[in-house]
């Protein structure tokens, strides 16, 4: 019985409706001045931070795709996606540019860079299923509390692994992408944006085939519908699941490459706040929804764009207030996102 | 089924034994108070009279495993665990931004007990530092009262809009509210060209407590532990107090299922917003508490790390159970302020390692939660219904199976 | 005749739409002040959502529900509950590890006042408030016959005993209108026979009207005084038992067309 129309009336919903309506209508308004008159005053900085954003966009839209996955098929918040992530960033680091001596961009790095990004994704994927394993699937028929608790227990786990592996400051190197950019008409386009966007947009193909076309991803989604059910059709539902946990993990890991190559730098907490960041896009596109995480990683890599890089506006210092607000505000007045639908409880 | 006037005189024997149950938890509970007054003055009187003339050896033991700034520092642990434990323990809302109460009631105090706001001067029974005659100055009982409602109200703020959240949509927000409030306190030493919050110098030092013309100095430890001992157990006597009473019976009634409760009357969104507003004045008030205890307020120390401690403490006491987080509280606390420092020391100077025992609380805490979930997911003290909720899957088979074992003895009582 | 009282409860023209799906289709529907009358209907006709419209977990897409003379259309559950509506679940749903006297209690708590600081410092009026509950939690808890499990949780409750908490927490928000879901499920014959007096009794006794959605026909026919019908969302026939028992309509739709399809639809 899923249906916005009959979901839990209150008496005060008319009030309550303008209120929403008349506070969303200011708040556009507000977000199009802000906009607009950075446009009008300075628009090739503009269109530079915009591909900055979109740039970022495209990390966030992979990570945000793991916990939408998960979330889609056992209801559960993987805190621990975002760590998984920074996994994937430090190991890509030591794999490639310690191990491998890969640094700067010669043909052979290139390759190796490809080889690193199959090796990372498989990295992550099995640290997940095992995550999976170990932890949640003992819990899932347990008291929703539970799972949840675990998952933060597990990402401060994954999170020490992190400390103890890549060391508590930073670290720098030097990357095989190019860190240099190209103006077209006063927009600065840096080359990584371009890669990184023109790697990920194949990698989101790929996955929506996955589990739109083949066997496996019917599997899926019959067992988010109805894990009975799906027992009944013959449906493997820990297979499901554990797949499904890879899938996210390998997303992760190809994103911590990205992300490693792209900046030249990893840290054992970059989880934390760039995890928190992929779940907010993955609530703005609506939790569950594959095009929903794609399109809010965007959304969110752009909106943090334009605050962090307009000369106008909040400025870097106000990143995380902003995204943590857009958080905040979108689950009190569109819990269900944009391209996601609102449940009501059977009876 | 028209048994009931026959059952009268039944129900009394069988009475009894209920009133027993009760008895046996109201006597528990005078036992743990009995061992809470007694550890807290045995705590005091020690330190204010014995360690003062004491060996050095026995000094000196004592100020590295058991000081009385941990001490101190875990009964404002006490009290914030168990307002996190009305939230989640009580209302079954999981809360994981909880540190931004902390940090609210910590700039409170920030704010009217300390010479910060130097463009004004005002004081109130406060104490002002020896040359900071300037800023706001206010009795520490008034900066305890306005810390708690300053963060109440802040708790009803943001639980107002969130708290209709599904369950896990609900912890999400609350983590993000608890990192916006301290970045906000970070960046806050220019909002509009006002310094609000010193930004992440932070504010110090906050004033001395006074009390009744005593002046609690920065070595008056014993007296400031006597005090954080008191409001821990104003905390516990209230936490009981609720527990028994009609909010109680509503918190536990949503926890088990909401919409049931809703259609019993419970208001759902009011009864959490209470649980919220209660569990954010513990916050706030631990906030002014501990800012008191350290002399100042220091933005950073406002982060996502403690929010987790916290519930760690109540997930390890057992939701729900007063004692069991009051216990949770203490341990954790204590492994985190000198346990690990100080095991550290130890095993490095054994093994002539240099092992940074701090950095492994991640570990502990992120290995604590998961096991606890795992293996006990009622706590080490539970309540006899909290373990049977954390364990619904594991109970349910058998339960159905008593429940038609119980059903066929029925039909043959009822065939009569 | 109850059934020509003023309607204590009257919907009228509801209709609910989930999505594209019409789950309920106009059905206008009263509760006579002092009766005791039932919704039948095979499976999937509308009656549980037609329930949810009436303790206002649903919001109806058109019609109007009105109590007492005021109109609840769209109020909170738990206003609607508080002012006198009091259900039991199809599947029971008690709050398992509280005590039977508190599952009571919960019940009462619009009734109570204590707020966070009477609580606490349990003033007299609070102790007065909380003594009174309990005794009451009692009387009811004697009278649907579970007198004797007052401190046991819920949840270690015979399945039969389980059934009777309800209804006495349902009675517990001191209502007027009590609606029943499916109380016999789960009960042999012999238990169902009491359960009819268990409802005159409760009429009497606790003076409400009921509401009855029920699937054991002998109870039906045996304790309504008037039946309504729904099939497919709609309201197909209403009368009393032995109208309802001959209308060649309601055959059908019990029935089915063929004889094959009767094993599915009856359940």
């Amino acid at each position: 019985m899923a249906s916005t129309t009959a979901s839990a009336p209150r008496a005060s919903v008319n009030v309550g409706k303008l209120l929403t309506r008349v506070s969303m209508l200011m708040l556009g308004i507000v977000v199009v001045y802000w906009l607009g008159r950075n446009l009008i005053s300075s628009p090739a900085q503009f269109f530079t931070v915009g591909i900055t954003g979109l740039s970022n966009g495209a990390l966030y839209a992979l990570i945000a795709l793991g916990y939408t996955l998960v979330y889609g098929i056992i209801e559960l918040i993987n805190f621990a996606h975002g760590d998984l992530f920074m996994l994937g960033a430090v190991f890509s680091y030591f794999f490639l540019t310690k191990f491998l001596a890969a640094e700067g961009g010669s043909a052979r790095n290139y390759g190796l860079l490809a080889l690193t990004l199959v090796i990372a994704m498989a990295f992550c994927a099995t640290i997940n299923v095992v995550i999976e394993r170990l932890a949640y699937r003992r819990l899932r028929d347990a008291p929703k509390l539970a799972p949840l608790i675990t998952a933060v227990g597990m990402s401060f786990i994954l999170q020490f692994i992190g400390l103890k592996w890549n060391g508590s400051a930073p670290r720098n190197f030097t990357t095989i992408l190019p860190n240099t950019s190209f103006e077209f008409q006063g927009v600065v386009v840096p080359y990584t944006a371009l890669i990184v966007v023109s790697l990920t947009i194949p990698l989101l193909v790929i996955l929506v085939t996955l589990v739109n076309k083949t066997r496996q991803g019917r599997a899926m989604r019959a067992t988010a519908q109805d894990k009975d059910a799906a027992r009944l059709m013959g449906i493997d539902v820990n297979k499901t699941i554990s797949f499904t946990f890879a899938l996210g993990g390998a997303m992760a890991g190809a994103a911590g490459l990205m992300f490693a190559q792209s900046y030249g730098t990893v840290a054992y907490n970059l989880g934390f706040q760039l995890g928190l960041i992929a779940f907010t896009s993955a609530v703005l596109g609506g939790v569950g929804n594959l095009n929903g995480a794609v399109l809010g990683g965007f959304l969110i890599g752009l909106i943090q764009g334009f605050n962090d890089g307009l000369p106008f506006g909040p400025g870097q210092k106000w990143s995380q207030t902003m995204v943590f607000t857009i958080l905040i505000l979108l689950m009190v007045y569109r819990p269900a996102g944009l391209l996601g639908k609102a449940t009501t409880e059977k009876v | 089924m028209a048994k009931g006037a026959k059952l009268r005189k039944e129900k009394q024997s069988v009475a009894v034994s209920g009133e027993s149950l009760a008895q046996q938890s109201s006597s528990q509970n005078r036992r743990w108070t009995r061992g809470f007054i007694i550890a807290v003055v045995l705590i005091y009187v020690i330190n204010k009279f014995y360690i003062p003339v004491a060996p050095m050896q026995v000094k000196v033991a004592f100020n590295t495993w058991l000081s009385l700034t941990s001490m101190g520092e875990i009964m404002v642990f006490i009290l914030m665990a168990l307002g996190l434990n009305i939230v989640v323990g009580y209302a079954g809302l999981l809360d994981l931004g909880y540190v931004a109460f902390w940090a609210l009631g910590g700039y409170v105090a920030g704010w009217l007990m300390s010479g910060f706001f130097d463009q004004v001067t005002f004081k109130f029974g406060g104490n002002p530092a020896k040359g900071l005659p300037h800023g706001i100055h206010l009795n520490v009982f008034l900066v305890l009262i306005a810390g708690g409602i300053f963060t109440a109200i802040w708790g009803v703020i943001i639980g107002a809009p969130t708290l209709r959240l599904k369950s896990d949509y609900l912890a999400l927000v609350t983590l993000g509210f608890g990192e916006i409030i301290p970045q906000f306190m970070v960046n806050g030493e220019n909002i509009g060209g006002f310094n609000m919050t010193n930004g992440s110098k932070g504010i110090n030092p906050v004033d001395n407590i006074k009390i009744f013309g005593f002046e609690f100095g920065p070595f008056a430890l014993a007296d400031k532990f006597l005090l954080y001992a008191a409001l821990a157990g104003m905390m516990i006597f209230l936490s009981l107090r609720l527990r028994d009473g009609r909010l109680g019976r509503a918190w536990l009634a949503i926890r088990e299922d909401e919409l049931a409760a809703s259609m019993m009357g419970v208001p759902l969104m009011r009864t959490k917003l209470a649980s919220y507003a209660v569990g954010a004045t513990a916050g706030g008030v631990g906030g002014v508490a501990f800012a008191t205890l350290i002399g100042g307020v220091y933005a950073e120390r406002f982060n996502f790390q403690i929010s987790i401690i916290i519930l760690s403490m109540v997930v390890l006491g057992g939701m729900g159970n007063v004692w069991g987080v009051m216990l949770g509280a203490t341990l954790l606390a204590w492994i985190n302020n000198t346990g690990l420092v100080q095991i550290g020391k130890i095993f490095n100077a054994a093994t002539g390692m240099n092992v940074d025992f701090p950095s492994f609380n991640f570990l502990i805490f992120g290995v604590l939660l998961v096991l606890m979930m795992l293996f006990r997911r009622e706590g080490f003290i539970p309540e006899a219904r909290v373990r049977l909720i954390m364990h619904e899957d594991e109970f349910a088979d058998v339960s159905n199976v008593t429940d038609q074992i119980k059903l066929e003895g029925h039909h043959h009582h009822e065939s009569h | 005749m109850s059934l020509t009282n003023k309607p204590v409860l009257d919907a009228q023209n509801i209709s609910v739409v989930f999505g594209g799906l019409v789950a309920v289709n106009d059905v206008s529907f009263a509760i006579p002040e002092g009766s005791i009358v039932s919704l039948i209907g095979p499976n999937g006709a509308g009656k549980t959502t037609f329930f949810n419209v009436l303790t206002g977990l649903y919001q109806p897409t058109s019609g109007q529900v009105i109590f007492d003379d005021k109109d609840i259309t769209g109020l909170s559950p738990n206003k609607i509950a508080a002012g006198g509506v009091a259900r039991t679940f199809q599947n029971i749903r008690l709050f398992g590890m509280m005590t039977a006297q508190e599952n009571v209690m919960v019940a009462m708590h619009s009734h109570m006042k204590a707020g966070v600081f009477a609580t606490t410092f349990k003033t007299k009026k609070q102790r007065q408030e909380e003594s009174e509950a309990r005794d009451f939690a009692q009387e009811l808890l004697d009278f649907v016959g579970v007198g004797e499990t007052t401190h046991e949780y819920a949840r270690n409750l015979s399945y039969g005993d389980q059934r009777r908490l309800e209804v006495a927490r349902a009675l517990a928000l001191r209502p007027k209108v009590l609606l029943l879901d499916e109380p016999t499920a789960g009960m042999n014959p012999n238990e169902s026979a009491q359960f009819v007096e268990f409802v005159h009794r409760l009429r009497s006794e606790r003076a409400v009207s009921i509401l009855l959605i029920e699937h054991d026909m002998s109870v039906v026919m045996q304790v309504s005084e008037r039946i309504t019908v729904l099939d497919q969302g709609e309201k197909i026939a209403e009368g009393s038992p032995t109208e309802i028992k001959n209308n060649p309509r309601v055959i059908e739709a019990y029935l089915g067309k063929s004889g094959s399809e009767a094993s599915q639809n009856v359940n």
